[in-house]
This record gives C-alpha cells, sequence and structure tokens, in this order.
C-alpha cells in the first residue's frame, strides 16, 4: 500500500513576502538594476506589486560599450543623469 | 523500474524545500546570482541574501537583500558547492 503523504499546500508565503522585504527598504536609499544596462541609485518614496517605483534625489548610469572596429576594442562608457523625483515602470526592473 | 521515493512534485514543493538554501538564479540576460534565497513567491520574484552577480568574471557583491523580479528570472537551481 502506497502512503501518500498529500499535504495541501499551506499558504506558501502569506501575502508578497519578497515586497514585504521590499517594504523595509521605504525611505532608504537603495541600488536599482534596469533592463538596458542602466542602474539607479535613490530614495526609495514609494512602490507597488509591480514594482512601479518612485525614487527620490536620483542618479542614472547608463553603461555603453563602444566598439572600435579598427582597432577592435571596446570601450566601456557610463553616462550619467540625475532627478530630483522619478517614476520608473516596474517591468522594467531587473534587481 | 524503481521509482525513486518521490515528495510532492509541484513547484509549489520545490519552493517550499528550497527556501534558506544556497541557490543559483540564472536571469533571461545571462547573468548568475548565488545566494542564500530568503524567500520567494509564484510570481518567481525572489528575496536573496549575501548575493554575488556572476557574468563572465565576477563583478559585483550584494550584500544584505537583493530582490528580483520573477520576470527576468530563468531557472532557480538549489546550489550544493556554494
Amino acid at each position: 500500500m502506497t502512503e501518500e503523504t498529500h499535504n495541501a499546500p499551506v499558504e506558501p508565503n502569506a501575502v508578497e513576502e519578497p515586497l514585504d522585504l521590499v517594504r523595509l527598504s521605504l525611505d532608504e536609499r537603495i541600488y536599482v538594476k534596469l533592463r538596458g544596462d542602466r542602474e539607479l541609485r535613490g530614495k526609495l518614496h514609494a512602490y507597488d506589486g509591480h514594482l512601479n517605483m518612485v525614487l527620490g534625489d536620483v542618479e542614472e548610469t547608463i553603461t555603453v560599450v563602444e566598439i572600435n572596429e579598427e582597432t577592435y576594442e571596446e570601450v566601456i562608457r557610463t553616462v550619467k543623469r540625475t532627478s530630483e523625483m522619478l517614476f520608473v515602470r516596474g517591468d522594467g526592473v531587473i534587481l | 523500474m524503481q521509482q525513486p521515493p518521490q515528495q510532492e512534485r509541484s513547484p509549489t514543493e520545490f519552493l517550499s524545500n528550497v527556501i534558506g538554501r544556497p541557490v543559483v538564479v540564472k536571469l533571461n540576460s545571462g547573468v548568475d546570482y548565488r545566494g542564500i534565497l530568503s524567500c520567494l513567491d509564484g510570481y518567481m520574484n525572489i528575496a536573496l541574501e549575501q548575493t554575488e552577480e556572476w557574468v563572465n568574471g565576477q563583478l559585483k557583491n550584494k550584500y544584505g537583500d537583493a530582490f528580483i523580479r520573477g520576470n527576468n528570472v530563468l531557472y532557480i537551481s538549489a546550489d550544493k558547492t556554494n
């Protein structure tokens, strides 16, 4: 006789646990990685379940890799921009 | 044919089992993250501790918590060698 201990999956993690931990970072400076080789450092004012975020006092760093076709060398540059207040759409967020 | 003793097979069970263990998370972009899984949800959003980011060589270290948005995750693998 096979005994199957089928425990009905208990509520996996009450609400949306990783987001509960994001909540602890409210009002703190955070580092956000975005698609398109972009990074943000700023103060987290607000967020939601899509990971849309409002950041204050942010610095955006865009990493650009340029390839010189003659000498075949890669040059990596970064472009920086700053904003007092920035709304970030959640689907671009990686980390 | 012998079947290895199986627990519940659902991904949900895997998720319950893997919390608290060192894992490797690979993203669609090809970047690797190794760390200890704090928690995760049904969307594959992940919270990791002591995360290391690996691309070709080692790039950045993150301490404390790292949150990865689930849509970028290719896989989550339990890593015994960490």
